[in-house]
């Protein structure tokens, strides 16, 4: 090559021809316009397989939070400067300020994250020894019982404050990175230049005399308003005594005087055996209900709502012959009761209007929930404020932090060092910590986070028992009327709901759609179809939200008014156009040659009109003959039986079962005898035969009613029930229409496909067009019409707003086609706009959204599979 | 069949038939029909019940259709207003909207004499009644009242009743009692309450313009200097920005005096707004007072002539399409919907159609069809399929909280915790949209990829052209018309689509349009108003629905013109294009 090329260089006719050469070279901006332009298209194409992955990935992202447990974020441990034991312990939202009370009166308020001491209080028990220690869900409302029978009461609370930088105070102590202290507050900076100032509030009471004998068990709480609560009260003294007592507070206006006015009940007695003691009690915040625990396994309830005549109104045993009950709360809300025994066992039990005989006010305690056992018995069972949680301690100083409803245990919480006995625990007001205070003044604090710990798979698609149920049940109730009832995420009711509209949808799409569709086939000729085709396409984007609306404000009303003329519809519209089918069959060769075609589906259209029309007048005397005049009554299941309404649905069935055996007995011959007769003749004995068959299956399917309703049969209660304006009917129905386009277009696709040399041949062999759609055409194409009914029932599935519009959205569960129903995708629409960005909700809608696109997916998928392989082998054939 | 083919010449109808499909079959090209041998076998009830279905189906689009066009299209129409006398001795002012028969309630029948009672029996315990709206909303308390026949006693048409479209309190149905001019009080003249009424909405009209747009710009101004204060504290801390939030300080105390100004006007005009007012008496004798401005038009139901009808007729479609919603959505205009359903779409088209396109010519022009274009294709009917709502779900999730949210932090600090593009904004719903629409696209553009003859590629590919520029001078501009057919269907399904609009930045009441006469003009981050969410608002988050039916229906049918022009628009394109290509191989 050198030495080829080197003396070349220096010739110019040889520079010209390397140039002429390079000219000849596609020029530089083209080859890269060329790669660029490949690049972009083909990663531009790849974007799509993406979009619908990265959907799907991101939808998954949002869900799997959900799934998490929570996260320990730390533990610090103390030891607080007390001479006895600590006996109630508080701490603030923030997890910043901690009181605690030792036995002999010291309260300290310490930092929690680092156990300095803010400030101290001495409390006077004037030589009393405190026996008994309880307080209210918020814990700053303490009661203490003293062994010489009195009750006192403290506040152990907080006071917050905002300070601006500016106002800060000088010389403060600087606790830790966040938190500074001075003067028994403590300042930490919230982000925008304010500092929280929390500081504590401890108050002692008067005593009050309440027995005789030592104070064992106390129970305290607080109701009413701020200017006038209502405090009440339950003990048990050393005689086993249980006492209520209720004090209202009146503040004078004048002078801000306070005058206490307590009344005391004494409750009807335990009746124990000797030897038995009370190891606590618990007392309602309504004061309806007083609960007491006995160490022979028992729990007593006392009924509390007439105070002037208290009563016991039931003794439950809740565990093993003689295996104690060691400690109680109720979670927050009151609704459910926790129990924790001697062997390490918790139970969640509700009290329930069972009807039962055996207590004195019909309701009695059902265990709902058994949770994880612990190793050893349980000594302190502490709820939370604002969750259906508890930490439960046990003797050998596990601490485990449970969500009852949820059935798990979130957090066994690690001790940092060697365990001491006898340990109560209380929960952070936000859930997210516990504090744990051992005899002795030991403190030992967890920080944690947890994300949603009510949510769980069980939670999501299981049987929950919920407070205030009978038994578990699926139910979807997000937002709840007050702030004590929990969320319930249960998906299948949605679930069941978009089934169930998907499922009425298609019950009137599909036949409607494949009738039409291979009618628009095989038996229509180019003109008509070129103008009803697009039409169908059209309305295939016609605005749902223009459906839904009319669905839920003209049709609703209008088939409510008019049920009965619907109900008639059903069976007069196929009756009348079978009718005018036999009728034409009637009609002499000629003039129906000449009518056939457009004036024969002119007919067609015009036999419904008439058919519709005349189901209007007959409604009401339907309905009267049928249903003793009112068919929303009816339903109701107050009058009448089920024998009508199973007459009209087994009516089809019976005429199917009818045709059948005539075909298998006397087809035949019946054959031979149309086949003998001229046109018209053989058109009247053939409607003759379908009147006869009629009248057959109708005395058949009145037979077959009659007799399920003396079995005992009633389809109310059902699949028909009492009837709602926004139900399944009319949402199938107007879901239908917006289905109807799709299933009718691709199922004309997949018909039209079918090579038209199978049709000629079907037709040379002497089929009529009849048995040629029949017989060849409509099985060819049935894989296409199948992809054709699956997509359509992806469409159903995903409809928004008509159901949002007219289903009424109650996520309820129920098959009955007059009632509302909420779907996944409305349940979205609905509640997705007010739901707290990455809340529980937010997430589980999101996960409804997943769940809706994962259903989609599978049927869509399917759907294009199939119909990717009908078309190859269409184009085979 | 098999006993036809016995008989030499068959007697039966049905072959009969067959001899007359045979000849047909010659001439009739492949379709055969009407070839029978026996009456079974022709299948007639089947046929029918297969005909029915397609009738069935034409039956309820042109019954759908028609209940909303002519909802639509009657709503506007002035119609006589009925003074009706019942028989218990109250009396009624209102106009008749519909009438219908219902089943009479056991508590009524109790409380009816025997001829009413019998009457009922007779007709099956059902009786006709009226819907008459009766207006007046703050005296009654309601707009509507059912009026059975039964309890009707005596139906005039008093030619004193008008017909009054109010401001705010919806419409009063009642006489005109008196006028006050000027703080004078007059007796109603006709040709004087026309003159002063016109005055007095000319005022409104200035008002509003002073409001919206002069003190609209003021506040506008004030706040962004706000946000330019608090942009430059956050970037160059307190001390180093502290002259120049001095400087825009004295800016908004400039812009705060200009405010008062204009604020002082306003109040001045409405000073003297107050002095015009009317007097307006229901059926029943009550009277309200109120200014003059506040009847945005009016009326006497019973004297109008053909020619006023029409008049009122247009002028509300007017007022319908180019003013703005008033009396919560359910009177007024629709025109921010009109501009947020445009807006919306026109901007949906700018990020669909690339995409579309690219991924048709992936799937047409460059991959080889195997496995891979299989994946591609399934992945596009998915994206069809996948329900709209979880689109919403993805563009609030992803588009506005996630990518918004970066935006916000990155571009407009100043303005957080406020969210600018971190909440549901027209740019993430038309985004959105996009997502939904693309399969349309890719199918329509597909289409018309492929209806590109082959030769024509092979013309150029042989004149040197390569892949791209074939593509780009040959087959793109063939396939254009095939390509917007798919632009304008994916348009129809965007504009139709609610659901996921209503996660990510539809609102009933748009304060302001997404472009207007600020800098940068258009608004991307802006929340907007859509004719079909205007519809579910309207129908079904007012305080009465029945109130505002006719705006929905009207709505309805404006949305649905919009849709069906656009689709027959593409469906006439594509059916010229098809015969284009069907004889227009080279």
């Amino acid at each position: 090559m050198p030495d080829t090329t080197a003396p070349s260089q220096h010739s110019a006719a040889a520079r010209a021809e390397r140039r002429r050469l390079r000219s000849l070279d596609t020029r530089r901006s083209v080859v890269w316009g060329e790669k660029i332009a490949g690049g972009v298209i083909t990663v531009g194409g790849l974007m799509v397989i993406f979009a619908v992955l990265g959907i799907m990935l991101f939808l998954f992202r949002v869900v799997m939070p959900l799934m998490d447990g929570g996260e320990m974020l730390g533990d610090v441990r103390y030891q607080l400067d007390t001479e006895q034991d600590v006996i109630w312990v508080n701490g603030d939202e923030f997890q910043t300020l901690g009181i605690a009370v030792a036995a002999e009166g010291r309260a300290i308020t310490y930092h929690v994250p680092t156990g300095t001491e803010i400030a101290r209080t001495e409390l006077d028990f004037g030589g009393a020894e405190v026996t008994a220690v309880s307080g209210t869900l918020s814990r700053d409302q303490v009661a203490f019982g003293f062994d010489d029978g009195t009750v006192r009461f403290a506040e152990l609370g907080f006071s917050t404050a905002t300070t601006a930088r500016r106002n800060l105070p000088e010389g403060l102590a600087r606790l830790d990175d966040r938190d500074r202290m001075g003067d028994g507050r403590v300042f930490t900076e919230v982000g925008t230049g304010d500092f929280r100032t929390l500081s504590s509030v401890v108050e002692l009471g008067e005593a009050e005399a309440i027995s005789e004998h030592a104070i064992i068990a106390v129970d305290y709480r607080v109701g009413g308003t701020r200017e006038r609560p209502t405090l009440a009260f339950a003990t048990v003294d050393a005689t086993n005594q249980v006492r209520v007592s209720r004090s209202r507070v009146q503040v004078n206006m004048m002078t801000n005087e306070q005058t206490i006015t307590t009344t005391t009940s004494e409750l009807p007695s335990l009746d124990l055996a000797p030897g038995v003691s009370v190891t606590g009690i618990l007392l309602s915040g309504t004061g309806d209900r007083a609960i007491v625990s006995t160490d022979d396994g028992f729990v007593h309830r006392y009924d509390l709502r007439n105070m002037d005549a208290p009563q016991l109104a039931e003794s439950r045993r809740v565990g093993d012959e003689g295996v104690a009950v060691t400690a109680m709360t109720f979670l927050s809300g009151e609704e459910s009761l926790v129990v924790g025994s001697e062997d390490g066992s918790i139970n969640v039990y509700f009290r329930l209007q069972t009807g039962t005989r055996e207590t004195t006010d019909r309701r009695e305690l059902v265990r709902a929930r058994t949770h994880a056992q612990m190793p050893a018995a349980i000594v302190d069972l502490s709820e939370a404020q604002r969750q259906k949680e508890f930490v439960a301690v046990d003797a050998e100083g596990n601490v485990w932090v449970f969500h009852s409803t949820s059935d798990q245990v979130l957090f066994e919480l690690a001790r940092s060092g060697d365990v001491t006995t006898d340990s109560t625990a209380m929960i952070f007001p936000r859930s997210n910590g516990v504090m744990l205070v051992s005899q002795g003044g030991e403190i030992e604090a967890w920080q944690y986070v947890q994300r949603h710990p009510e949510v769980t798979l069980r939670v999501l698609f299981g049987r929950i028992w919920y407070e205030g149920y009978a038994q578990p049940t699926f139910v979807w109730q997000s937002t709840a009327g007050t702030d004590l009832a929990e969320p319930k995420y249960s998906l299948v009711p949605l679930i069941f709901g978009t089934m169930k509209a998907a499922f009425y949808a298609m019950l009137f799409a599909v036949p409607i759609a494949l009738g039409a569709a291979i009618y628009t086939s095989e038996f229509v000729d180019r003109r008509v179809r070129a103008t009803v085709k697009p039409m169908m396409e059209m309305m295939e984007s016609l605005p749902t939200v223009v459906l839904g609306f009319i669905a839920a404000l003209v049709l609703a009303p209008l088939v409510e008014e008019w049920i009965g003329a619907v109900l008639v519809g059903f069976f007069a519209l196929p009756m009348g156009l079978m009718l005018g089918a036999f009728l034409w069959q009637m009609l002499p060769v000629q003039t129906a040659l000449k009518l056939d075609g457009f004036p024969k589906f002119i007919l067609m259209g015009a036999s419904i009109l008439v058919t519709a029309q005349i189901a209007i007048w007959l409604g009401p005397l339907f309905e009267a003959a049928l249903f003793h005049g009112d068919f929303k009554q009816w339903t109701t299941g107050r009058i009448g039986t089920g024998t009508p309404f199973m007459f009209l649905i087994l009516l089809p069935l019976s005429y199917l079962i009818v045709a059948w055996s005539f075909r298998k007995t006397v087809g035949h011959h019946y054959r031979a005898l149309l086949g003998d007769r001229d046109r018209a003749a053989a058109g009247r004995l053939d409607a003759l035969r379908w009147l006869v068959m009629l009248a057959a299956a109708m005395v058949l399917s009145y037979a077959f009613a009659a007799t399920l309703t003396a079995l005992g049969y009633d389809p109310r209660g059902g699949f028909i029930d009492s009837y709602q304006q926004r139900n399944a009917l009319v949402v199938g129905f107007i879901m239908a229409f917006a289905v109807i386009p799709n299933i009718y277009t691709l199922a004309e696709d997949a018909l039209n496909a079918v090579p038209g040399h199978l049709r000629a041949a079907s037709l040379a062999c002497g089929a009529t067009p009849w048995q040629t759609a029949l017989w060849v055409v409509v099985p060819t194409a049935a894989s296409g019409i199948f992809s054709a009914v699956m997509m359509g029932m992806g469409r159903a599935v995903g409809e928004t707003m008509i159901v949002v519009m007219a289903a009424g959205n109650t996520p309820i569960m129920e098959w009955n086609i007059f009632s509302g129903l909420r779907t996944l995708s409305a349940n979205i629409a609905i509640e997705l706009p007010e739901a707290v960005k990455d809340g529980t909700n937010y997430r589980v809608l999101f996960l409804a959204a997943l769940t809706l696109f994962i259903m989609t997916f599978v049927i869509n998928t399917a759907a294009e599979l199939v119909r990717q392989r009908f078309r190859k082998r269409a184009f085979q054939l | 069949m098999s006993t036809s083919s016995e008989h030499d010449i068959p007697a039966s109808g049905g072959a009969g038939l067959a001899g007359v499909a045979a000849r047909e079959s010659v001439a009739g090209g492949r379709r055969v029909r009407r070839f029978s041998a026996d009456i079974s076998a022709v299948g007639e009830p089947g046929l029918w019940a297969l005909g029915g279905a397609l009738a069935l189906g034409i039956i309820l689009i042109a019954g759908f259709l028609g209940v909303v066009a002519w909802n639509g299209v009657t709503t506007f129409w002035p119609k006589p207003i009925e003074r009706v006398e019942l028989r218990d001795g109250d009396v009624l002012a209102g106009v008749a909207r519909r009438s219908g028969t219902y089943r009479v309630g056991q508590d009524v029948l109790l409380r009816l004499d025997d001829a009413q009672r019998a009457e009922i029996e007779a007709n099956l315990g059902f009786a006709d009644r009226t819907l008459y709206q009766t207006a007046n909303y703050d005296l009654y308390g309601d707009d509507f009242r059912w009026v059975s026949d039964f309890e009707v006693a005596n139906v005039t048409q008093p030619a004193d009743f008008h017909y009054f479209e109010r401001q705010t309190w919806g419409v009063f149905i009642g006489r005109v009692a008196g006028l006050t001019i000027d703080g004078t009080e007059r007796a109603f003249d006709p040709a004087l309450m026309q003159r002063e009424q016109a005055a007095a909405r000319q005022r409104f009209n200035e008002i509003r313009r002073l409001e919206q747009r002069d003190i609209g710009r003021i506040n506008h101004q004030i706040e962004r200097e706000r946000l330019a204060q608090r942009r430059a504290t956050l970037r160059q801390g307190e001390e180093a920005a502290a002259p120049a939030v001095a400087e825009s300080q004295a800016r908004i105390a400039d812009l705060q005096a200009e405010f008062q100004v204009l604020q002082a006007r306003v109040n001045e005009i409405r000073e003297r707004d107050r002095r015009y007012r009317v007097q307006l008496e229901e059926v029943g004798g009550r009277t309200i007072d109120t200014e003059l401005s506040q009847i945005v038009r009016y009326f006497a139901a019973n004297q109008l002539s053909l020619f006023e009808k029409i008049r009122i007729y247009f002028s509300r479609w007017w007022e319908f399409v180019s003013a703005e919603p008033r009396e919560a959505n359910t009177q007024g205009g629709v025109l921010p919907a009109i501009f947020g359903t445009v807006a919306m779409t026109m901007l949906m088209v700018i990020f669909v159609a690339p995409f579309g396109v690219i991924t048709a010519l992936y799937l047409r022009e460059y991959a080889k069809q195997g496995r891979l274009t299989s994946i591609v294709r399934i992945s596009v009917n998915n994206l069809a399929g996948v329900p709209s709502i979880v689109y919403g779900v993805f563009g609030l999730g992803f588009f506005a909280y996630t990518m918004g949210g970066t935006i916000d932090q990155l571009f407009y600090p100043e303005a957080l915790p406020n969210p600018t593009f971190g909440k549901g904004g027209i740019l993430w719903a038309s985004l959105t949209l996009a997502l939904l629409t693309v399969p349309v696209v890719i199918v329509a553009s597909e289409e018309a990829l492929a209806a590109v003859p082959r030769s024509m590629r092979e013309g150029s590919l042989a004149c040197g052209a390569s892949k791209w520029q074939t593509i780009r001078y040959v087959v793109l501009p063939k396939a254009l018309p095939g390509i917007m057919t798919g632009m304008i269907l994916a348009m129809a399904r965007g504009a139709g689509e609610v659901a996921p609009l209503m996660l990510v930045g539809v609102v009933k009441l748009a304060p302001a349009l997404p472009i207007d006469g600020f800098f940068p003009f258009i608004h991307l981050d802006r929340s907007f108003m859509h004719l079909g969410f205007h519809i579910f608002d309207v129908g079904f988050q007012s305080r009465n629905s029945e109130a505002g039916k006719p705006m929905v229906f009207v709505t309805t049918l404006l949305l649905l013109a919009l849709i069906v022009a656009m689709n027959a628009t593409a469906i006439i394109i594509r059916n010229r294009l098809k015969r284009r290509y069907a004889t227009g191989q080279f």
